[in-house]
This record gives structure tokens, sequence and C-alpha cells, in this order.
């Protein structure tokens, strides 16, 4: 496949899983002020969003980004645009998972951690980060 | 008075005293929660991707049971809460979903039980709860701290303004304690990054507990298992990474509420708070 092909065909991908319109995004970046989670990740939420309306597939799915949100729904609640970036977000991780390449290996949680955390901490975790 | 009650997963283990605070709670105003027979996890978060709807098939089960008994149902948690809610907003906007989902569910479902949290409930029955007061909790300083998922998605929840709600500053002002509005108080907690990031979790809690106690908040009130477990038991690790932070109780706004209505102290649960509520307790003798 030629690569302008493939790049939209990512973008195609992404909006069929999350539902939303990428070109909707104006770049105005309120969603990455908000973010309380920004500062960890590589590259801000806003950025993402850029590279898949590029199609930049490589880059998207190098991004921490999608493993550090969790759906707290600030960026969505003030996104002048109407994007729900948690919904982009999870069609990034879907691609991960689908792939079956998750983030983390259960058996390598530490056990007193585990003995501890309240369930709907694991299974919110296990759910967003494991196939 | 009986109402259907759905705890969730965590209520019945990590978070037994909200449960039994919420219990005796309504005990003392009188009514009766009545568990869902047979109920079973929600999903815990709610699914994301519009092209796999399997994840609505939990919730929408719980819902489908719920309706059997009672119009309405009371969850108190908040992510059972919101998980629920999505289902139903979701059901009713997406008819390709209704027909999709309906064909796995054992009986017919179209979205129509109401989810209900117990703020809402307390929030439409003052009367009731000021009848039943016993404990005069003047003067305690609570930080009202709802976290994302009573009030984000605002168009789904329908809950209170996402930006700046007053559900739980009404609340705390009816049951005669001071509420302290804060900024941090619809910031996220960290949630599940706690597994796989601890580092950001800690980070998000400490800007909360922080920003709670610079607007004066002697203790914090929150309705998450989530949250709570957060704010409380990360206070341990946000002490070694920042040595000026004083701790801070975390309550359940369940185990204020049966302190106020004079419920034994043996079920307000709070043993199970990691940092111990007692000493503040103690000294607006309430205890």
């Amino acid at each position: 496949m030629n690569k302008i092909l493939e790049e939209k065909d990512f973008i195609r991908r992404i909006e069929e899983i999350s539902n939303q319109k990428v070109s909707d995004c104006y770049q105005c970046g309120r969603c990455t002020a908000g973010c309380p989670f920004a500062k960890f990740m590589d590259a801000p939420p806003n950025q993402v969003i850029r590279f898949i309306q590029l199609g930049l597939k490589d880059d998207v799915l190098a991004a921490s980004a999608p493993w550090f949100c969790a759906a707290c729904l600030v960026c969505q609640t003030r996104c002048p645009r109407g994007v729900d970036i948690p919904r982009l977000m999870e069609a990034v991780r879907m691609i991960h998972l689908r792939a079956k390449e998750g983030l983390f290996d259960v058996d390598k949680i530490d056990k007193e951690f585990l003995l501890d955390a309240p369930p709907l901490a694991l299974m919110s975790a296990f759910s967003k980060y494991t196939y | 008075m009986e109402l259907a009650y759905y705890p969730g997963c965590t209520l019945y283990t990590k978070a037994k005293s909200f449960n039994t605070s919420l219990h005796k709670s309504f005990e003392a105003l009188g009514v009766k929660l009545n568990e869902l027979p047979h109920w079973y996890c929600c999903g815990t978060t709610f699914g994301l991707a519009h092209d796999n709807r399997m994840s609505l098939i939990a919730p929408l089960r719980i819902l489908a049971k719920a309706q059997k008994e009672d119009g309405r149902v009371i969850v108190p948690c908040s992510i059972c809460y919101n998980t629920l809610k999505r289902a139903n907003y979701m059901l009713k906007q997406d008819t390709d979903a209704l027909e999709i989902l309906n064909e796995h569910l054992e009986e017919s479902y179209d979205g129509n039980e109401a989810v209900v949290h117990p703020l809402e409930f307390f929030r439409d029955n003052k009367e009731l709860i000021k009848k039943h007061l016993k404990k005069d909790l003047k003067g305690i300083k609570l930080g009202c701290y709802y976290g994302c998922l009573l009030l984000r998605p605002e168009q789904e929840i329908q809950f209170d303004d996402p930006e700046s709600p007053t559900i739980f500053e009404d609340f705390v002002s009816l049951i005669g304690a001071t509420p302290i509005d804060f900024p941090f108080k619809v910031e996220c907690c960290g949630s599940y990054l706690v597994v796989n990031s601890p580092d950001a979790a800690i980070d998000a809690s400490y800007k909360v507990l922080k920003n709670a106690q610079a607007n004066g908040a002697e203790a914090i009130i929150t309705a998450c298992p989530l949250c709570h477990y957060n704010l409380d038991a990360l206070q341990k690790k946000i002490k070694i990474a920042h040595s000026e932070f004083n701790e801070i109780p975390i309550f359940y706004f369940s185990q204020v509420l049966a302190i106020a209505l004079g419920v034994k102290e043996e079920n307000l649960g709070l043993e199970q708070n990691k940092i111990s509520p007692v000493n503040l307790l103690k000294e607006y003798k309430l205890l």
C-alpha cells in the first residue's frame, strides 16, 4: 500500500473505533492545559491528536499518552470542538491491545499492593491495559 | 420506605466502611435498602470503544434485573454510578445498540431504570435528614471532593455542574458541618494509574490534598472508593516525596452522615481509614 493510503487507513481505523472526527480538532491545546497527567507524557494529548490527523501511525503507536490517560474526562468537558479525546486515547489503546500488546504483566504487580488495593482499581487497570 | 440497592464489588471488600455506614444512615432515616438479588460487577470503567459494545452487557444486565424490583436503584459508588448511567444513556440514544444488546440480555430492557446516587436522594429529602440529626457537627471543616466520575461526561451523567458543582457542599451544610470549596475538587485523584504508574497517582492526589488543606479543610469527604484509596492510602508515599506534607483524614460522605445521625461508633468503619480521623472527631466531641 502506498504511504498516503496507509495514512488514510490509519485515520479511518481510529475514527471507526472512537466514533470521533479527528479533523474537528483545531489544536487550541485546552485538552493539554487541563490534563492532570500531561507532564508525564512524552507527547501531550493535543500533539497525539495532531499525529493522528496527519496519519503518523508510528508516532501515535509510540506515544505514552494513552497509557497515562485515566479517562477523567476533563479534556472532553472543556474541548470547544466537542472532541471526546478519551475516546481517541481508547482507540489507540485498542489498536495495541487487539494486536495483543498489553502494557503490563499482571503477574508483576506488587503483591502487597495487590492485597491492599480496592478491586475496582485492579479491574479498571486490567480493562484498560491488558488484552 | 424501601429502596432497591446496588452496592458493587468494592463496597463488599475494601470499602465495607462505606457500605455499613450508608446502610446504618438509611436505617436511621427509616429507609430500608434492599440489595438486588444476584448482582455482579458493573464492569468498572465504561468501555469507550464504539465498535465493541460487549462491555455494556454487564451494566445492562444489572439494570434489567433492578427494573423488576423497583423503578429506581440507589448506587453509592461513583464508578458503578457512572458506568450504569452511561449504559442507560447509550441505550436510549442508539437504537442499534438497543436491538443488539437486548439479544444478549435474559430480559428485555429499555434504559428506563433510574440510577440514583445517595447524594441525590438526600438533596431531594432534606427535611427527612433534618428531622433525624442527633449530633452537632458545627465547626468541623470538610473539603468536598467530587473527583471525575460523578460529574463527567455532563450530558450523560447530569449529576451537577461539571466545573463548579455544589451538591456535596449543600449536603455538608445540611448536616451542620462547614463545607470547604476548593478548586481541585473536580480534578482527578490518579484513578487506576495507581496500578501501573503510581508516581502519576501520587502527584495527582498530592495536589488535591494540598489544595484542600490550603483552603482550610480539616478532613475530606468523597463518594468514590478509588478516590478514597488514592487520597488515603497514598499519603504515606506522599509524605516521603514531600516532607512538608501533613496528613489529613479522608471520609466517605456516609461516615460523616452516620455520625450526624447518631449511628454507633462500631458501625462507622473508622478502623478502615488508613489516616485515622479519631483525634479530629474527639476534638469536636463527636466520639
